[in-house]
């Protein structure tokens, strides 16, 4: 494991397009003999001997590069590095997105699926109140429909599942961030096998061409309208009429429409098939839908709970206090009878 | 792959299942205008995740073959190599014939 260093990798390479004057690259390479006797071998100490350099002068220059390491030629966003750090963020921020496959759609027809997704997305209701009773956020302009690069994106899957940076940091001195040696490790060591893994359920769906719908909170109003028109079934969740959406009805369009193929979905962590997100797209009122059914679940449950229990008892008070009746309709006319015997004794 | 003899393609799969990859592929296989003009028929029908059926692919052809492949035994490329050959013949026929 390299000890952790003194300099930001971001700022190295901010700096690296300046012009460097002489002076700090002497500064450098005066630096880096200091930086490797510090590091080398940690438990060798000398107490008479104090070094003649100064401590502040050990630090790496915030511009150092290594010889070794030269900064990417590769603009930013066509890195791959970069990629993996967009989809492990993605997996983490994401609570619902929907997998499909996509079989040869030209772009004419991808500029169509995104256009019509738009237009029903925009329909949708704007919600009242926001999460937890905060500012209402409007979740359209943010849901997407990109095609995923699979293989970088089950790495960046197994990085989220199976590599936790915090439990790392407090280990060694090592790097946590999800490019790192550590994480590598993490994931290399993990069984990925293990059924009860989201990672196991859905890799098996990122094979050939797919493409992914994210949204940034789970609302079924918004997925039930993406549903509607990409992957529609007749009764739940009809596709537009040809009246009210003539777009949705092109040629260009429909062949679209017939490409794409909802193969599976990943809600709040969870793997869901084509038909555990219909039903997470068929929730009516959203979560709070889901909450007020529960409430009233439990208030009829306890009820019932009530009843069940009184009842009991009830029958048991009744069984009791018929047998006291019968009991003392038994004794009763017993009396008058005695009576009777004694009269007729002492006659 | 040629494609040009196939009239109907029917898949029932469950995408859950490292079994059913080849059968996606094939589907990926198509060219873009191949279900253009009703040229080319194509049904597919997924099914549950808990689901332990074996994929299923059958095509048919012009002259009325119809071919069920096993995709979790060819793979990819043995159902392109299955399809191919018998497209051949029929691609030999359609070029006497001219």
């Amino acid at each position: 494991m390299p000890a952790r260093l003194n300099c930001s990798p971001a700022r190295v390479a901010g700096r690296v397009l300046r012009p460097q004057s002489a002076s700090s690259l002497s500064r450098a390479s005066a630096a880096i003999p200091a930086v490797q006797q510090q590091t080398g071998v940690p438990s060798r100490q000398y107490a008479a001997a104090a070094s003649p350099i100064p401590l502040a002068a050990l630090r790496l220059p915030e511009n150092y590069i290594p010889p070794t390491k030269p900064p990417s030629a590769r603009p930013v966003e066509s890195r791959k590095s970069q990629l993996l750090r967009s989809y492990t963020a993605l997996l983490r921020s994401t609570p619902l997105i929907l997998f499909f496959q996509h079989n040869n759609l030209t772009a004419v027809e991808w500029a169509a699926v995104r256009r019509e997704l738009r237009k029903a997305l925009e329909e949708v209701p704007k919600p009242v109140a926001g999460p937890d009773g905060g500012l209402p956020v409007d979740p359209t302009d943010y849901i997407q429909l990109t095609v995923l690069r699979t293989r970088i994106f089950d790495v960046a899957f197994k990085v989220v599942e199976f590599f936790d940076a915090e439990a790392a940091a407090g280990k060694s001195n090592a790097y946590t961030h999800d490019l790192s040696a550590t994480a590598y490790e993490a994931i290399k060591k993990a069984n990925l096998e293990d059924p009860n893994s989201t990672y196991a359920q859905i890799s098996p769906l990122l094979t050939g061409p797919v493409a992914a719908l994210t949204m940034p909170t789970v609302s079924p109003a918004h997925l039930a309208a993406a549903l509607k028109i990409l992957a529609p079934s007749a009764p739940a969740f009809p596709a537009p009429t040809r009246k009210k959406n003539p777009g949705y009805h092109e040629p260009v369009a429909q062949s679209a429409f017939q490409k794409l193929l909802l193969i599976g979905g990943r809600v709040e962590g969870k793997a869901f098939d084509q038909d555990g997100v219909k039903w997470v797209g068929g929730i009516e009122g959203g979560l709070d839908g889901l909450r007020s059914q529960l409430v009233s679940m439990l208030q009829s449950a306890g009820l019932g709970l009530t009843t069940a229990l009184e009842g009991h008892s009830k029958g048991l008070w009744l069984a009791l206090e018929g047998r006291r009746t019968q009991l003392e309709e038994e004794q009763n006319p017993k009396k008058p009878e005695e009576g009777e015997a004694k009269a007729e004794e002492s006659s | 792959m040629l494609t040009r003899f196939i009239t109907e393609v029917n898949t029932k799969f469950n995408p859950f299942s490292a079994a059913s990859r080849s059968t996606r592929l094939f589907l990926a296989n198509l060219p873009a205008n191949a279900r253009a003009n009703g040229a080319m028929k194509v049904t597919t029908s997924l099914l549950p995740r808990t689901s332990t059926e074996p994929p299923m692919l059958l095509i048919k052809f012009k002259d009325g073959k119809e071919m069920s492949l096993d995709g979790e035994k060819l793979g990819i490329k043995g159902i392109v190599e299955e399809c191919d050959r018998h497209s051949r013949t029929l691609q030999k026929q359609a070029d006497l014939n001219e």
